[in-house]
């Protein structure tokens, strides 16, 4: 950057020389020239071109220079922080990369428990749907059984009862046509005689 | 004061009182225990005939009214009796008729020292079963007993005694109608 601002300030002397002597540069090229002579500045052309160089040099290197180095160095310090935000940023966006993969693998790793979660869950409830569908099959298994019984009970006390009136009836009937009269006072004698007392005992 | 029940009770003493000593006085003890038998069988008529209650206890009629109505309706029991049930009817009391029954028996056993036992048979009672069932009962209470007895073909068998309110019952219905329950309530032996 240093090399290139010097030659931009070589070609300004240059310059400025042509303008301070254009007479002397008119006045050569005018003139035949030939041999060595030909690639030897001439010295009325050389000296004052050389003075004016120097002059030009020492005002841009007292007036120019600097400025130019000034914005040179500010412009210097520009990209230097625009590098140290950038690598900030860099650093910033690395943790936050960090940040969002640590976030990501926590969010996996959530998710990767509440599957298994839901999964326990849905094996809970499975299990319990199926632990209660076996106690209402049990259930209702048991109350059949019950109401089985007690149909079964209920037919056996009705035959029960039938058999014992058919057969009080038949009993009945031949205790009231097939007694004797003498039959009949031997009961009364035999029950009174063993029938309890008046008293109640 | 006396109250509604104690004047009850006292109506009813009065007129157990008053039947027995007539009754007594009139026959001595058949008389009373024909009247206590009597008794017996009008308060069944009267609670199995529900126009004759009713008729009895109209307050359309006028006392003397119902006095008649009483004394034609019972004209065929004892003398003592058919004038002490006018006066019943005639006050509006003939309700109190069963009290009066049981009144007239304490009354009687009281007095006479004896009890009558009805007797409930299917054929007519001998001399010795008479006999028996009365050495039964003098043993039992202790007074001397005198039997009402009646007929009944639907007992089947056996007898049926019963004395101040006590019943024995041996009839052979009874006995079958046990056998029945005993018979409806066994298990089966499922129990065992």
């Amino acid at each position: 950057m240093r090399t290139r601002a010097r030659k931009m300030a070589m070609a300004s002397a240059a310059a400025l020389s042509a303008a301070f002597c254009p007479s002397l540069a008119f006045a050569a090229e005018s003139e035949e020239v030939g041999g060595i002579s030909a690639i030897l500045p001439d010295m009325l052309e050389f000296v004052p071109m050389l003075v004016a160089f120097i002059i030009l040099w020492i005002i841009l290197a007292k007036f120019g220079w600097p400025m130019f180095a000034g914005m040179l160095e500010k412009r210097e310090n520009t990209i230097r922080e625009a590098l140290q935000q950038s690598e900030e940023a860099k650093i910033e966006s690395e943790r936050v990369l960090a940040e969002y993969k640590q976030q990501l693998a926590d969010a996996k790793a959530e998710a990767t428990k509440v599957v298994a979660e839901a999964r326990e869950t849905g094996e809970a409830v499975r299990q319990s749907i199926q632990d209660k569908a076996q106690a209402e099959a049990e259930d209702m298994i048991s109350k059949a059984r019950i109401t089985i019984e007690a149909e079964k009970k209920a037919a056996m006390a009705e035959l029960q009862a039938s058999i014992a009136d058919t057969s009080v009836d038949v009993a009945a009937k031949l205790i009231g046509n097939d007694l004797t009269e003498g039959e009949h006072r031997a009961i009364i004698e035999r029950y009174v005689k063993e029938a309890g007392s008046f008293n109640g005992n | 004061m006396a109250t509604n029940r104690l004047v009850t009770q006292g109506k009813v003493q009065i007129y157990a009182d008053t039947l027995f000593n007539a009754a007594n006085d009139a026959g001595g003890a058949d008389a009373a225990v024909a009247v206590r038998n009597q008794i017996q069988e009008l308060r069944h008529l009267i609670y199995q005939d529900m126009d004759l209650s009713l008729a009895l206890n109209d307050s359309a009629y006028s006392p003397e009214q119902r006095y008649g109505l009483a004394k034609a309706v019972f004209a065929d029991c004892e003398t003592a009796l058919t004038e002490t049930l006018a006066v019943m009817v005639e006050q509006g009391d003939i309700d109190l008729l069963g009290q009066v029954y049981h009144a007239y028996e304490d009354v009687m056993a009281d007095k006479l020292k004896l009890v009558v036992v009805d007797v409930v048979t299917v054929v007519p009672l001998d001399d010795e079963l008479r006999k028996l069932i009365e050495q039964k009962a003098e043993a039992e209470l202790g007074c001397k007993a005198v039997l009402n007895e009646s007929i009944d073909k639907s007992i089947l068998g056996g007898i049926i005694m019963s004395v101040n309110g006590m019943r024995i019952d041996a009839s052979v219905l009874s006995q079958l109608n046990r056998a029945r329950y005993v018979l409806k309530d066994s298990d089966g032996g499922d129990s065992q």
